[in-house]
């Protein structure tokens, strides 16, 4: 019997053990504290956390605790944090799904109004029924070019050809620029819509299947099988690669002499090529000047009631707020979407080089469509159509036409399933 | 020593209570789920039967499309990976139980070592071997002058690289196992077999063979819900492409719970494929034993 008892105690500790405590809202020192999650595992995590260590030292009520985490949407859905930083193509979906909630009066005990960011920035955190997020940075596709490959930056199709020609001539495996397969598909997919001036929108789904969609996408395919600009068979973070590559004797690598791609490769390309990086706005393949790319936004969680919690996160931002705090976020190399730091950052290029110049781009800035699971909603078209646009020498207009049709109704699929 | 039944009760307890907690309360409750429209935020959205099973068995769905498109990738997979992984690993426990026994232990450490590492280091030193764009393995065919192959971008050359590296990770552990299977066949029966006139293959298929059956049948049916399992190594070298060819039903799986939000949805599919695998293995476990 008392064995039995033993055993049951044993037991029942165990089976407690594995259960965890609640989280408390104050620390030891009775200061409110505030749970900040969000993904920045790269390089620009040290920066945001710069930016937090300074706001807890620089008053003595709240504490911000920031949880830097590879796959933080996860977290974020399955926890309970005060501070999110959500992507602005998936603030519709966190709107839509009651996760976010109106950060109108925090922006204003902060002192912070629509009016100090960028047109661009105010556009996707401003819904109908109010300010669901305040605007962090935008980060879209950026050209980093070889200065001793290409002198001048190339701003045109036109110029992009001139210059893999005259590659193409030194080396069969130089070319000017790469075009992946995977990896920023979406991207380039959306760049070459904005500058092509495409409305992609119909109702709450997107509308893929126009013609001029098919042939603003075939620019991308002219320009690795008929132009020769891209070499072919480019794959995931392929124009990032290629950029990286060196052409050698007897090397079966492939160089760029430009690439289109993500900001966040500044640390790598500067460390790889030191004083010949040149950094620029990609150039115009279409009708008009346009990017495409995404940008960091801050949000409250619906879960978040407590007066204490919501005054230390509007002393936070105010905090955050300040030209010279967020130019930390500058440092970075992602680019500010607050005016009075825009003008910090413009005022010195040397410090924020990779910021300033794409400040420049903001003014064609197109971003994501404001759509239920938008990504799920070009899924289809991102990971099944585009690549065959980019690897398949045969893909003709039809059977484009014929994908993208699929895509727009598994887009419609997906939209279907938003709450009502 | 007999051990008294309240003491074996508490030894088993801990078992009985975490085989409860971390697998049939989860199977129960992802069927109860699989009947439910259920979203990560909203929870249960109500009964809906059959629907979610509907909606992933109707082809020119987005959900019906997702789960054939990974189960189609996942028996491709299982197909060509099968087969390898046990006849390779069956031949490999011959060659090391065949050498001198000094250098047994070391042979049998160095084949099984690449079981240790983890997915993720397997993916990357694949990944960065099989590069198109100038990686390891193109380079080494470009100075045979064989030329390039775009491994990762195209098919089945994707399939390929995805499958060497399964099989230099996963090999040991099935080659342990044969090993031990082989160390119990009786070697009298070899001596015996040699005077007879025995090759070296006659002894195999009549020897070594029927003696290690039961280990064999184990391994294939093992190696089966391995490739089932394919996650790790699609995810991280190929993304699930080219053009989503890669993309195995655990990874389909996975998208409709984290990105979807629909846990109605991945229960279905995650039954829908259990069923799959429960039918191929019984069809496997019945053909084996059948005469038995």
């Amino acid at each position: 019997m008392k064995k039995m008892l033993l055993a049951v105690v044993l037991i029942s500790v165990m089976i407690l053990a594995a259960c965890g405590g609640g989280a408390d809202s104050e620390t030891a020192d009775g200061k409110t504290k505030i749970t900040f999650i969000n993904g920045f595992t790269g390089g620009d995590g040290d920066f945001m956390k710069k930016i937090t260590d300074g706001f807890n030292e620089s008053q003595d009520q709240y504490v911000v605790e920031e949880s830097q985490e590879k796959d933080h949407y996860t977290k974020f859905k399955t926890g309970n944090y005060d501070l999110v930083v959500i992507h602005t193509d998936m603030l519709e979906t966190f709107k839509q799904d009651g996760m976010i909630k109106d950060i109108s009066s925090a922006l204003e005990t902060a002192e912070i109004s629509m009016d100090d960011f960028h047109p661009a920035a105010q556009e996707y955190v401003t819904f109908d029924d109010g300010v669901f997020a305040v605007p962090l940075d935008i980060h879209p596709l950026t050209m980093f070019y070889n200065k001793k490959l290409a002198s001048e930056p190339p701003a045109t199709y036109e110029d992009l050809m001139a210059l893999s020609k005259k590659l193409n001539g030194d080396d069969p495996n130089l070319f000017a620029t790469g075009i992946p397969s995977a990896g920023l598909a979406e991207w380039f997919i959306m760049t070459i819509a904005a500058q092509n001036n495409i409305d992609l929108v119909e109702d709450d789904h997107m509308n893929l299947a126009q013609e001029e969609l098919a042939d603003a996408l075939m620019i991308y395919h002219d320009m690795v099988f008929k132009d020769k600009i891209s070499p072919p068979g480019l794959g995931l973070d392929g124009e990032f690669q290629a950029f990286m590559k060196q052409v050698e004797e007897g090397n079966s690598a492939v160089q760029t002499a430009t690439s289109l791609t993500g900001p966040w490769y500044y640390a790598a390309v500067k460390e790889a090529y030191g004083e010949d990086l040149g950094i620029a706005s990609i150039p115009q393949l279409g009708d008009q000047k346009g990017v495409y790319g995404a940008g960091h936004t801050l949000a409250l969680p619906s879960s978040v009631n407590d007066e204490d919690k919501m005054a230390g996160i509007a002393e936070f931002l105010k905090y955050m707020y300040q030209p010279e705090n967020l130019a930390n976020w500058a440092e970075s190399g992602q680019a500010p979407t607050h005016i009075p730091t825009m003008e910090l950052v413009e005022g010195d290029v040397e410090k924020y080089p990779l910021s300033a110049q794409n400040i420049q781009q903001f003014d064609s800035f197109v971003g994501a469509p404001k759509l239920y699971q938008y990504r799920e909603q070009v899924r289809y078209l991102v990971e099944n159509v585009y690549p065959q646009i980019i690897s398949e020498e045969g893909m003709t207009k039809e059977k484009l036409m014929g994908e993208l049709e699929k895509a727009t109704e598994q887009s419609k699929q997906v939209a279907e399933t938003a709450p009502q | 020593m007999r051990i008294s039944r309240t003491w074996s009760t508490v030894l088993f307890l801990p078992f009985l209570i975490c085989f409860l907690l971390f697998l049939v309360i989860p199977l129960a409750f992802g069927i109860y789920i699989s009947f439910h429209q259920w979203s990560i935020f909203a929870g249960n959205g109500g009964f809906v039967g059959f629907d979610n099973y509907i909606s992933i068995l109707t082809p020119g769905t987005v959900f019906g499309d997702a789960f054939y498109n990974g189960l189609k990738n996942t028996l491709i997979f299982v197909a060509i990976s099968v087969i390898p992984l046990v006849l390779i690993s069956l031949a490999l426990a011959l060659l090391v139980n065949s050498i001198p026994k000094k250098f047994k232990v070391f042979y049998r450490t160095v084949f099984f070592i690449s079981y240790a590492v983890s997915v993720t280091a397997v993916s990357a030193i694949f990944k960065w071997l099989f590069t198109g764009n100038g990686g390891y393995v193109n380079n080494v065919l470009n100075n045979f002058g064989i030329g390039s192959f775009n491994w990762l971008n195209d098919q089945p050359l994707a399939w390929i690289a995805i499958l060497i590296a399964t099989v230099w990770w996963t090999i040991g552990f099935n080659m342990i196992l044969f090993i031990n299977a082989l160390d119990e066949v009786d070697e009298n029966l070899y001596e015996a077999a040699s005077l007879d006139g025995a090759g070296a293959w006659q002894q195999f298929r009549h020897i070594t063979f029927p003696s290690i059956k039961g280990v064999f049948v184990f391994l294939t049916i093992i190696t089966v819900i391995a490739s089932f399992n394919l996650y790790g190594q699609t995810l991280l070298i190929t993304a699930g492409g080219p053009g989503q060819s890669t993309q195995s039903l655990i990874m389909v799986i996975q998208q409709m719970v984290f990105s979807q939000n629909n846990l109605g949805i991945a229960s279905a599919m995650a039954m829908a494929m259990g069923t799959v695998m429960v039918a191929i293995v019984a069809a496997q476990y019945f053909y084996s034993f059948r005469k038995q």
